[in-house]
């Protein structure tokens, strides 16, 4: 695998392993109050803002707190016409539970993505994978947990280059709550300048 | 009054796109056609829709009062209704439930109104937040006595917007409550919309001027001329069967002509008020009809069995009721198998069974685990139908 670049850039350049596709479906996957449906909100917002068709649901359970949350969104050049993820080229996911249940639908060659301390019996993958420890790297940069899910949108832009990350950073700003713009610029730049191949753990690289 | 749209830029990402929730695009709609009252009581997966309309009638001139219950909240829409405001409520499946006993008042006392109902799984509390379709017969007869209904039924979000507009147009026209059904899948959605497409579905501001006493000059027919409250008159409303005074009468013959008056405006308008979408006319040997979300599954479905050299033809439904007879009669003479997917046992699939069994085979295909119908399952089953006849 050649994909480790040198440097410790503030961003990383991305890898792009799903930049200029025409059709990606792109699967969130936690628990509520992890801020999965506002990761597919955002990331949705962000590839409107790259001139892209898209569709974003939501599915949760009927809990008040807690149970699962999930987000798909799909991204194409063209207006969508079944609104879920069939077969996933991207799976996000947040808790152990989400990846158990949600790595069934991530086809063979698509990349996987997890929050390496939530998840700590990672199913069985061949594909592509990384895992990092959002949760961490979220408390370390900024000292609060809950800016983990905008963390991690910066890390999957920079793994996947699936959008911009001008147009991410937007939709970040846009919507995250009044008062924390600051905080989560922080954390999205943390995820924004994370090096794919310090935290990949199989599948093919960026060069491969 | 001149189309309100402060509202839009807010749900700009940027000069061009909009990226909104069908429930909110409902609400743009509701707002662009006058809307300018609403009661309610919050409901997964409906309740975006009110927590929209609590933040942006009162800012567009208008009423927004959250009530202890759905009937109140049917209940107070009717009293504005008959004020000459154009009223909406929102709700899901119990909710709907409830409101069933005011509907048949507000068709009764001809109040335009427009009740959405995003469906979720049930009955009872079921599944609040897994999209269903289970609902559409209630739409249709939930409330007792031979009654109209006109019910309506969205499958993305730019149909959330102009689909509420036609609602209230429909509601002012017949004078009577229309239903938009959709599902947790659609209501909940976020999707791409132009503001082109908005432009294209507006209303004109000449459509709807509401004054109070103001009866829309349009008006169909067979309406009876409403007593509108604050207009100076003394009206009297009833749900006791009334004469032109509004008040009760058991003459049989009146009676009789109230009930065929109440049912033929919505019967006789069967033309405008059947809204629906034909793809790929005369070509193939099936036909998907679908609604609502499932129409979205027909049209993928559609795609993948053009791949696969399979032609297949789309009727796509925004009118459930009153029921598309012409259409449905039309393209059942013209192909072998009319297939339905519906996320319910089968309720509409028996509606379209009755109008063209006896020139096609209808076969439903149903879903009640609270998940969409794939693509997929769609044309295997079309696959399934086709290739056992041909080797027969």
């Amino acid at each position: 695998m050649s994909g480790a670049r040198g440097g410790t850039s503030p961003e990383q350049k991305p890898w792009d392993l799903l930049a200029g596709r025409d059709f990606i479906e792109v699967r969130f996957g936690g628990s509520g109050g992890q801020g999965v449906i506002l990761m597919g909100v955002i990331l949705a917002t962000a590839a409107t803002l790259d001139h892209r068709r898209v569709v974003q649901t939501e599915s949760y359970g009927p809990e008040a707190r807690g149970g699962y949350s999930r987000s798909d969104v799909i991204i194409s050049n063209e207006a969508v016409d079944y609104p879920e993820v069939e077969r996933a080229d991207l799976l996000v996911a947040m808790s152990q539970p989400a990846a158990t249940q949600y790595i069934g639908s991530l086809r063979e060659e698509g990349i996987f993505i997890y929050d390496s301390e939530s998840v700590t019996e990672p199913p069985l993958f061949r594909g592509t994978t990384f895992a990092v420890p959002f949760a961490r790297m979220a408390l370390e940069e900024t000292g609060r947990k809950q800016t983990t899910n905008i963390l991690a949108l910066g890390a999957v832009a920079t793994i996947t280059g699936i959008v911009l990350a001008d147009s991410l950073r937007k939709a970040v700003m846009g919507k995250v709550p009044p008062g924390t713009e600051e905080l989560n610029s922080r954390a999205l730049a943390r995820g924004l300048a994370l090096d794919p191949a310090e935290w990949q753990r199989g599948g093919a690289g960026a060069h491969s | 009054m001149e189309p309100w749209h402060g509202h839009l830029l807010k749900e700009r990402v940027d000069q061009s796109s909009l990226l909104i929730q069908g429930n909110r695009a409902c609400v743009l709609g509701a707002l662009d056609a006058g809307v300018r009252f609403y009661a309610g009581y919050p409901i997964t997966p409906s309740s975006e829709i009110m927590e929209a309309m609590a933040f942006e009638l009162p800012r567009a001139g208008g009423v927004f009062v959250q009530m202890e219950d759905e009937i109140a909240s049917i209940c107070a829409c009717i009293g504005a209704a008959l004020t000459g405001e154009v009223a909406m409520t929102a709700t899901s499946g119990p909710g709907f439930s409830l409101m069933q006993e005011a509907i048949g008042y507000a068709i009764m006392v001809e109040a335009p109104l427009v009740i959405v109902n995003v469906m979720r799984a049930g009955p009872s509390t079921g599944r609040p937040t897994a999209p269903s379709q289970g609902d559409v017969m209630q739409a249709r007869w939930g409330t007792h006595g031979d009654h109209p209904a006109i019910v309506l039924a969205a499958s993305n979000v730019a149909d959330m917007y102009r689909l509420t507009m036609a609602a209230v147009r429909f509601a002012l026209r017949f004078r009577t409550p229309v239903t938009l059904l959709a599902d947790q899948v659609v209501g909940q959605m976020r999707e791409s919309f132009s503001e082109e497409l908005i432009g294209r579905y507006r209303l004109t501001s000449g459509d709807f001027d509401f004054t109070p006493g103001y009866l829309h000059p349009d008006v169909a027919r067979e309406v009876r001329r409403p007593h509108i409250l604050g207009s100076g008159e003394h009206p009297h409303v009833t749900g006791l069967f009334h004469d032109e005074t509004g008040f009760p009468t058991n003459d049989p013959e009146k009676t009789d002509k109230f009930l065929r008056d109440l049912y033929n405006k919505v019967a006789h308008h069967r033309d405008e008020l059947c809204l629906y979408d034909v793809k790929n006319e005369g070509n193939g040997r099936v036909c998907i009809v679908a609604y609502g979300s499932c129409a979205r599954s027909a049209r993928a479905a559609w795609r993948l069995a053009d791949q696969e050299g399979l032609s297949v033809e789309i009727l796509h439904l925004y009118t459930l009721f009153p029921l598309p007879v012409e259409i449905i009669q039309k393209v059942a003479r013209r192909v072998e198998f009319m297939i339905i997917p519906e996320l319910n046992l089968g309720q509409y699939a028996h509606e379209v069974r009755k109008m063209a069994e006896q020139w096609t085979t209808v076969i439903g295909m149903n879903k009640t685990d609270g998940t969409l119908i794939t693509p997929r399952e769609i044309l295997d089953r079309i696959a399934e139908l086709v290739g056992k006849y041909e080797s027969v």
